[in-house]
């Protein structure tokens, strides 16, 4: 048989069709996509790295609500430029409990994977209240709205960690019991920031410079 | 330095097969197809079971003509090209190419063409004195970009401060002292200054005394104000009993012109009332030497600069 006789087979065998269609599409995928997923240094937390706190997951989804990604990258590639800019290039592991990960692909603002820690709480809460209080020359919008919000007003907390514990990530149940008493009280500022000063933090001793 | 990596990271075992074969499998299966349709192809539209296809315009059946070799040539090319791709680079399962290249050692290589590059003068930096450094404008050219970016978000640009927060580094006053060792340790360990809130000792009339003491101070006419009491008793012991602070805890001279958090008596009463909290991050991981070493002078020079004038 050759590639014509092939075709004509196809053609007229819609089941045998559909099979090749769906065999060949997916050879890309079945090299590429599963054994990434198998891949222990691909999957497996980096050292260091912790599931999200219950502030810090909060945080996270205000984020991802925000549209934070649309703008920011978590992501240092390996490059001498971005290493010496930002810090130690990012593990695929420093993003395990990330669930989606918010590596992104554009960057209007800078890079944040490695901004925890590098500015104060109340920098934080300066900037994010108006960005020009800070950075007289930034085009980052304001969000004055997230000092007034309470962190504890989204979905349940604990329903929102039980799910993440069922996909692996090791909250015990304390953890969970102590949850909604850990985010009472605070605003979404407190809970974004949190997020933002625990970002990149697991990073390689001895930094990337 | 753990930003390297000497090789790919790639996978093992039963995965690498399973990737090989299936890319293999694929490379065979796509030259097969080309081939079979440009050079086994018997050209007569007919099936191998000899039915004819359909038949358009006359004499316009699949299969009569084979494809146009401009498009041959280039599908073999496509083919050629991932061949040599996958011998020299890392791809087929665990075989990590010919060229053993991979994102860490690309990284590594810009590293050590860096150090090649710049790594004398760096060392120069590190060890020269500061009086050096700061005569070299090149350097302090450098100085300053280093600054813009690590520092400038909380201290200004010009490392002017703002926002009635994050302290001004052109004046003569240091709250954690303007010693190059004492700013070195600034930046290298950082500086937590806590400033607790004396409602609950004080209460409101007290906070109010010792706010108006304070000013009074600062314009050098507290003699016999009734405040001192509360002063000497609750605030002397970090900002001393004349009132010119203590950089080594960081509680800043009140004599001075300076109010890092203003100088309007609410704000004096929000510090005295509520207390204040500053916190300068720590650079030491993030900054090395070299850097380190053009910020200190840079900022020693600035202090220089404003003290002359």
């Amino acid at each position: 048989m050759n590639g014509v006789g092939l075709h004509k087979r196809l053609e007229a065998n819609t089941g045998l069709l559909i099979f090749g269609i769906l065999f060949v599409s997916a050879i890309g995928g079945l090299v590429q996509v599963l054994p990434s997923i198998f891949q222990d240094s691909l999957a497996a937390p980096s050292a260091g790295v912790k599931p999200h706190s219950p502030a810090e997951l909060v945080g996270r989804d205000i984020y991802i609500r925000e549209g934070c990604s649309t703008c920011h990258s978590q992501q240092v590639r390996p490059l001498l430029a971005e290493v010496k800019r930002y810090g130690p290039f990012s593990r695929a592991g420093e993003s395990a409990y990330d669930r989606p990960f918010l590596w992104g692909s554009k960057r209007t603002g800078p890079d944040l994977h490695r901004v925890g820690g590098r500015y104060s709480d109340e920098w934080q809460r300066l900037h994010l209240l108006d960005p020009r209080t800070v950075v007289p020359n930034s085009i980052m919008p304001a969000y004055p709205w997230l000092a007034e919000r309470p962190a504890d007003a989204g979905p349940d907390i604990q329903l929102r960690m039980r799910a993440l514990r069922s996909l692996g990530h090791p909250y015990s149940d304390a953890d969970i019991e102590a949850a909604p008493a850990a985010i009472e009280g605070l605003t979404e500022m407190d809970a974004l920031v949190a997020y933002l000063q625990g970002l990149g933090t697991a990073m390689p001793a001895g930094g990337g410079r | 330095m753990q930003t390297t990596m000497p090789t790919a990271d790639l996978p093992g075992d039963f995965w690498a097969g399973w990737i090989a074969v299936l890319t293999v499998g694929s490379l065979i299966g796509l030259g097969w197809l080309v081939y079979s349709i440009y050079f086994a192809a018997n050209g007569s539209g007919k099936a191998e079971d000899g039915h004819e296809g359909p038949v358009w315009d006359g004499n316009l059946r699949e299969g009569a003509q084979p494809p146009p070799m401009w498009w041959f040539w280039l599908l073999f090319a496509s083919l050629a090209i991932s061949v040599l791709y996958l011998m020299l680079y890392p791809g087929l399962g665990s075989h990590a190419g010919a060229l053993q290249w991979s994102q860490g050692g690309r990284l590594s290589d810009s590293m050590a063409e860096f150090e090649a590059k710049f790594g004398g003068l760096r060392q120069l930096v590190a060890e020269g004195s500061l009086e050096t450094l700061r005569a070299d404008p090149e350097l302090i050219r450098s100085a300053r970009s280093i600054f813009h970016r690590h520092c400038a978000a909380c201290h200004g640009d010009e490392g002017q401060g703002q926002a009635q927060r994050f302290p001004n580094l052109t004046d003569a006053e240091w709250q954690w002292g303007g010693s190059a060792a004492a700013i070195e340790q600034s930046i290298r360990q950082g500086r937590t200054a806590v400033m607790v809130g004396w409602l609950p000792v004080l209460g409101d009339a007290g906070v109010k005394q010792v706010t108006d003491y304070v000013r009074q101070l600062q314009e050098g006419s507290a003699a016999g104000h009734p405040g001192q009491v509360r002063y000497g008793q609750f605030c002397a012991a970090c900002h001393a009993p004349d009132g010119a602070g203590n950089p080594i805890l960081g509680a800043p001279s009140l004599i001075d012109q300076v109010t890092l958090y203003g100088d309007s008596i609410d704000a004096i009463e929000y510090s005295i009332a509520i207390g204040r909290t500053g916190l300068m991050p720590a650079f030491g991981e993030r900054l090395d030497n070299t850097q380190i070493r053009l910020l200190v002078a840079y900022l020693t020079r600035a202090g220089e600069v404003k003290r002359e004038s």
